[in-house]
């Protein structure tokens, strides 16, 4: 007779079956009582795909509505199995689905396919960010006045960026509210900000030099580095435009002078 | 997040409150329904923002609250994740629900996770196991905890208790509580064939705080009966008959209406939630 399992290795046999069908799990510590261990383990590896096959479809809606239901639980259930779920936390599952489809044979035939899962994993963060007070225009002014170039202006954390080189939101407004029409693509990409407005997740495309300026931010680089970045994209880049427009959506929660760690008051 | 720190931990209100599921949170924010209580998945609020949390500071602000947990793997023969547990710590402290739960199973091992209530088997070392981590969870949290017992689909040979035993075992060793799901009682019923009313009066009647109970599917083309504990109908008649002896056997106790799939109007739980209320007012009566 064989020798009892240990907890510890009949959970790690179980959860194996649960991801990998071939493997055969701890079918010899299963009682049947009418019904063959391996059809009831069948019913927690159906149960376990499908709770995370539709956690994947909630997430990831345009890829859904872009290839279809069958092909898309087709990518899904080769997803799991190269990326098992990581977090009791099923809104954490998912996160390198795009980087799956860039290796994935049967998504090439869309090659836009894997930044329009990347807007949506951004969609997610979004939504889930953390809360934070943003500063008024007069506190942004009388800073700047104080600390020039030096200083570093902190975004709120629902900000996201992706610099795409497909016309990525056109295609996930697209695959969402299909016209009658069909949709001809355009040759140039698209840089899109996502942030949250009212509970919503508000979506924007950027010009070069506006998104290169926000990303400057993003990796918290002084102003006067941020505007050069932008610059050397459109010298006619408008610094106090885009501050203006940040600071009217309520995306700046903090300044600092460059070299300090602490974020000032922000009122 | 929420910060609702002047708020202190009250008893849950012994009536039927119904699980917070996002279909329903616009309405329930517009038209503040009559129910006497909510719950929520407690990984429904892990995020560090969003809309969910903006929406429970004002449920919580109106309604009592239940955290229910599903993915802390209480049965994992790994540690338990201390980050996860750090995050429910900041749910409770920020919440301060009435009622904080998890489940009598596993779901991870190795850092893999199922997402899933995973089968123990009802040894001595896995009680052993559970009572611990129960009990770790309890200090982390500085409270009490229930735990559910689950529904399953096998059962391993290997076992030193019957399932009723394990549970009420876990119960009393480690001290927290007892979410006593009903429907999970008569589903494990029907899958492995034992007598639900037997393992009803074999559970401490003192630590049952809390009954959860919901709708069953049935798996069609199999040698054995099977149910499913699939949360997507109507409480089954059987479930009723279970829940009201129950309550005899129990005493009224707070009952939660659970939906997860094929989620329906709101008004379909009120009215599952009105039935268990009309259980609930008998028991009163037979006590009274």
């Amino acid at each position: 007779m064989q020798a009892a399992l240990s907890l510890r290795e009949l959970q790690q046999q179980f959860m194996a079956t649960l991801y990998d069908p071939a493997a055969p799990g701890p079918l010899a510590a299963i009682a049947g009582h009418g019904l063959a261990p391996a059809d009831r383990i069948r019913i927690y590896r159906r149960s376990c795909n499908e709770t995370q096959i539709a956690a994947l479809r909630v997430s990831y809606p345009a890829v859904v509505a872009l290839v279809g239901d069958a092909y898309f639980d087709q990518t899904a259930r080769g997803y799991r199995r190269v990326h098992p779920s990581r977090c009791g936390n099923l809104q954490a599952f998912g996160d390198a689905l795009a980087d799956y489809m860039e290796v994935f044979p049967n998504c090439r035939s869309l090659p836009y396919l894997p930044d329009v899962a990347r807007l949506e994993w951004l969609r997610q963060l979004t939504i889930l960010a953390s809360e934070s007070a943003p500063i008024g225009p007069d506190v942004l002014a009388a800073a700047i006045r104080s600390a020039g170039d030096s200083l570093q202006v902190v975004l709120h954390p629902s900000l996201h960026l992706l610099d795409s080189r497909y016309p990525v939101l056109t295609i996930w407004n697209y695959a969402l509210r299909p016209d009658d029409e069909k949709l001809t693509l355009g040759e140039d990409g698209e840089s899109v900000v996502l942030w949250r407005d009212a509970g919503e997740v508000a979506m924007a495309e950027l010009d070069a030099a506006s998104f290169a300026c926000i990303a400057a931010f993003v990796q918290r680089s002084p102003l006067g580095e941020s505007l050069t970045m932008a610059q050397s994209v459109d010298p006619d880049f408008d610094l106090d435009a885009c501050l203006a427009s940040l600071v009217a959506h309520g995306l700046v929660i903090g300044l600092r002078p460059y070299g300090t760690s602490t974020v000032k008051p922000t009122s | 997040m929420a910060t609702i720190s002047a708020m202190t931990t009250r008893p849950m209100p012994v009536h039927a409150g119904i699980g917070l599921r996002a279909p329903h949170v616009r309405r329930i924010l517009s038209e503040h329904p009559g129910i006497a209580w909510f719950e929520t998945h407690s990984e429904n609020l892990f995020a560090a923002g969003g809309p969910f949390h903006d929406a429970m500071e004002h449920i919580r602000a109106d309604y009592p609250l239940s955290l229910h947990g599903v993915g802390l793997s209480l049965g994992s023969a790994d540690g338990l994740d201390t980050t996860h547990l750090r995050r429910l710590r900041q749910l409770v402290d920020a919440y301060q629900p009435e009622l904080v739960s998890e489940h009598l199973c596993w779901g991870a091992i190795r850092g893999w996770h199922s997402n899933d209530l995973l089968p123990l088997p009802f040894t001595e070392e896995t009680l052993r196991l559970v009572v611990t981590r129960i009990g770790e969870v309890q200090d982390a949290l500085g409270r009490q905890i229930l735990v559910e017992n689950v529904s399953t689909y096998l059962r391993f040979d290997d076992a030193d208790y019957t399932e009723w035993d394990f549970v009420g075992e876990a119960v009393k060793r480690s001290g927290c509580g007892l979410l006593c799901d009903v429907n999970n009682i008569y589903v494990n019923s029907v899958n492995h064939g034992f007598d639900p009313h037997a393992y009803l009066r074999a559970l401490p009647a003192a630590s049952v705080q809390e009954i959860h109970l919901a709708g069953f599917t049935r798996k069609e083309g199999l040698p054995v009966p099977l149910l499913i504990d699939s949360h997507s109908r109507r409480v089954s008649q059987d479930v009723w008959n279970l829940y009201a002896e129950a309550i005899e056997r129990f005493g009224p106790t707070p009952t939660l209406i659970e939906w997860d799939l094929d989620i329906p109007a709101l008004e379909v739980l009120l009215e599952e939630a009105a039935h268990a209320e009309e259980v609930l007012n008998a028991g009163r009566a037979l006590a009274a």
